[in-house]
């Protein structure tokens, strides 16, 4: 991540969060955060325990942060590496968990119908003693179960509100969300089925042999400390080792799309 | 375990709350921000099994090229259980920080537990928080281990109770233990200690290569990757041939290639500093010269056997302070009736008759003449503290150090040296983990036997980090033990010149355990000094053979092992 776009992106999450920009040029940037943020980024619980306690007037923090080395200017220098940009963007993270939007469309006065989509994007890591992951956005349609992937791009495309527009009316789904999540993991696991494991294969023959050499080593071993290591070992192995595919949510929720779209 | 494809696991924690919020209608998030998190994860996958990202996180640090390949290695090809035994000064830690790093960022590890010398904690927690951004706590209260991820501790705190029942329950991802060698011995608690750990992936830190002692190597890979050399006995049968040889040596060694990884400087491809070698012959006055001879009536009287008159005559070359010392110390041990006393005395007057220090006297002009930092090394206390003595009459400043300092005291006489001394005077296993760079000149007042302690001390300021070539001068008294020692290991086999890793390969091979050992043996069993020379000159010529051998091997086959 370039230095531009964690600049972006800094001021993006400060403006999403209705925090003050009170400076923002040159690489640098000075906000006021709101009591939401300040609990999130400062670490000081206690002062707001402190705070909620005696009914106080709360005094957030002011954050100054670069995003260009500069020695003459006081401030947090943020890379992509540094704890700071990591914390902010887990705390985006546990700030957007869920959603509701609807599609502003042109409806010329008439009444339109929204169809109901259930979104969701996961985090599709394969495991074993090694790791890569791959983003997977889908959205499902909740009147006819048709799926598409890279939903998320196609969202970001549209104009998106949290209040329903004037002249629409929502219809309700067919498939039920609790349903739909059924649908979705389902698909994933086809997908997933269909891949190339040869890297899962390869684990487990590492497994496989690491395995043999260890029962060797143990073999005529009767005393329980020394079994009792072998056991651990062997847990070990499995931990190191076995190939696993996991699936985590990101964020996802119901979007409320206009019928043309997707046709 | 089936061919099937790899088992598939969802974490759903988060449907539930989904639906929850459905019912009550929210609350929902904002969609900038919730695009934001989805960039923001974007930004942190790692999209390959290969490579590593972990650099592009530390911009700051800067990586050299056999590190960055190690740390590589060490994941991909020895999925994460190694041994990283490179040469002092090339950054083991930061091999060691970078593949934690690399762990941490693809979640293949998040609980770690670090084992290091007592001394050394602060240490590796201070690199790995500054360099590596690497939240790492040193174990002080005993809720650490629980709620800290990532603990700094001693071996020797974490066996004891309570903590070792605490340690077992964790489940940790990583183990990292430097100073790995300590654990050589398998019947020590610390040994059982280590091997009760789980380890998932393990880095077994170690400066000392293992390659030489044949029951070591084994144990301390056994602790890695029990089995992978057989268990003990098919150990024994395979590799071992009589008591103390090896057989099939190429298979051991490809094994032991496979789980360790050895960089060496020469292998490195950095220009590195230049190591300039000057020996430095000093005559004794007649008075030293006097005392020194003196010390062989002791033996002629069967006080003393060989060893100990050699280590009486090598504290004599150093200092009569030293000497002084050691013959103090048999008077008060000796039998009432012993006649010792009678022998004893005279040499002490002749102590009393010595009026200077030839050595420290040439040590002084050496230090006028370098006008900059110098290092002096010494086996000897009482000699550290006589020339801190005489540095001081002669107007120069001096800070002593020893490897029994608490670390605090080591970096404040490191401090101090760094800003407000010229000398530095330190005394053997002074120097563990202590690095200093500013510093290019080194004087080996007294010389170990022991190549390694050499290598050690000059690996203090010839490491990462210096800019200058490093410059030893090798003092040696004339016509003493000494000079015969500086002649072997010195002049004949050009130890400071060539990088330890190699006399270290050509000693296995001839199956020389302990060079300063057999030298020893050597002027224990000899009648006179001809008989020294000759068996001296034989040592000298079967390992300069060996390294032509060597040299010829790596010839034909220009890929040999790394």
């Amino acid at each position: 991540m370039q230095q531009a776009a964690i600049h972006n992106f800094l001021e993006q999450f400060f403006k999403a969060n209705e925090c003050e920009l009170i400076e923002n040029k040159n690489g640098l940037l000075k906000v006021k955060l709101t009591v939401e943020l300040d609990k999130l980024l400062t670490n000081r619980p206690f002062y707001w325990h402190y705070i909620e306690k005696t009914g106080g007037v709360p005094e957030t923090m002011t954050l100054t942060l670069k995003t260009e080395p500069a020695e003459d200017k006081d401030g947090e220098l943020i890379h992509f590496g540094s704890p700071r940009l990591h914390q902010i963007f887990r705390a985006a993270k546990q700030l957007s968990p869920y959603i509701r939007l609807y599609q502003e469309t042109d409806t010329k006065g008439r009444f339109t119908p929204l169809v109901p989509w259930l979104c969701i994007n996961s985090k599709v890591s394969c495991q074993c003693d090694l790791k890569k992951d791959d983003l997977l956005s889908l959205g499902l349609n909740l009147m006819n179960g048709a799926i598409v992937e890279g939903f998320h791009a196609h969202l970001k495309q549209m104009p998106l509100t949290p209040k329903i527009p004037d002249y629409c009316y929502t219809l309700t789904p067919m498939i039920k969300p609790v349903s739909g999540l059924k649908r979705l993991e389902h698909f994933i696991e086809g997908k997933i089925k269909e891949e190339d494991h040869q890297w899962a294969k390869q684990a487990k023959m590492r497994w496989q042999k690491d395995l043999q050499l260890l029962d060797q080593f143990y073999e005529n071993e009767t005393d329980e400390d020394v079994l009792n290591a072998y056991i651990k070992e062997k847990e070990a192995l499995k931990e190191q080792y076995e190939p696993k595919v996991i699936v985590q949510m990101i964020n996802g929720g119901l979007f409320y799309l206009d019928q043309s779209t997707f046709l | 375990m089936d061919n099937m494809s790899p088992e598939i696991v969802f974490h759903r924690s988060w449907y539930e709350e989904f639906l929850s919020k459905i019912d009550t209608d929210g609350p929902w998030a904002n969609w900038d921000m919730y695009k934001l998190a989805y960039e923001a994860e974007k930004q942190l996958i790692v999209p390959s099994f290969h490579g590593l990202i972990a650099p592009e996180q530390l911009p700051n640090l800067k990586l050299l090229p056999h590190q960055v390949e190690t740390a590589q290695t060490v994941i991909e090809k020895m999925h994460g259980k190694a041994i990283l035994a490179d040469e002092v000064g090339l950054g083991k830690t930061i091999e060691a920080g970078l593949i934690m790093k690399e762990y941490m960022i693809r979640g293949l590890a998040k609980k770690i537990l670090i084992l290091v010398p007592a001394s050394l904690v602060l240490q590796w927690a201070s690199e790995l928080n500054s360099k590596f951004y690497i939240p790492a706590v040193p174990q002080r209260k005993s809720y650490v281990w629980e709620q800290c991820d990532v603990v700094i501790s001693s071996i020797d705190t974490a066996k004891r109770s309570p903590h070792k029942d605490i340690i077992s329950k964790q489940n940790y991802d990583l183990i990292v233990i430097d100073e790995a060698h300590k654990l050589k011995n398998h019947k020590t608690k610390n040994y059982q200690f280590v091997q009760s750990l789980k380890k998932k992936f393990c880095l077994l830190l170690t400066a000392t290569p293992v390659q030489n002692r044949l029951d070591e190597l084994f144990y301390l890979v056994s602790l890695l990757k029990p089995g992978y050399l057989g268990n003990a006995d098919s150990f024994a049968q395979d590799y071992r041939s009589g008591k103390n040889d090896i057989k099939n040596e190429e298979k051991l060694r490809e094994l032991i290639n496979q789980v360790m990884v050895r960089n060496r400087r020469k292998d490195t491809q950095m220009n590195w500093p230049k190591r300039i070698v000057e020996s430095v012959e000093i005559p004794l006055s007649n008075e030293e010269r006097d005392l020194y001879d003196s010390l062989n009536q002791l033996k002629e009287a069967s006080f003393i056997q060989g060893f100990s008159l050699l280590t009486l005559q090598r504290e004599a070359c150093s200092s009569r302070e030293a000497v002084y010392m050691t013959l103090k110390k048999m008077l008060e041990n000796a039998d009432e009736h012993s006649m010792m006393a009678d022998y004893i005395q005279p040499i002490m007057d002749k102590i009393q008759n010595i009026n200077r220090n030839s050595k420290a006297e040439k040590a002084l002009e050496l230090i006028k003449k370098i006008n900059d930092k110098v290092i002096i090394f010494t086996e000897y206390r009482a000699t550290q503290l006589y020339l801190q003595w005489f540095l001081q009459q002669n107007g120069i400043s001096s800070v002593p150090f020893r490897g029994g300092f608490k670390r605090s005291k080591k970096d404040w006489m490191k401090t101090l040296f760094q800003n407000n001394a010229q000398v530095l005077i330190a005394t053997e296993a002074g120097g563990e983990g202590i690095n200093l760079q500013f510093c290019h000149h080194i004087i080996n007042y007294d010389l170990p036997w022991n190549p390694m302690r050499i290598e050690q001390r000059i690996g203090r300021v010839h490491r990462l980090g210096q800019e200058h070539d490093v410059y030893i001068y090798n003092f040696a008294t004339k016509n003493t033990v000494e000079e015969h020692i500086l002649r072997l290991l010195y002049d004949k086999i050009h130890l400071f010149e060539n990088v330890i890793g190699e006399l270290d390969d050509i000693l296995t091979r001839l199956d020389i355990k302990n060079l300063d050992k057999q030298i020893a043996a050597i002027f224990e069993e000899s009648e006179s000094a001809g008989e020294i020379k000759i068996k001296m000159d034989n040592l000298t010529s079967v390992i300069n053979s060996e390294r032509d051998h060597i040299e010829e091997d790596k010839g034909n086959a220009a890929s040999g092992y790394s």
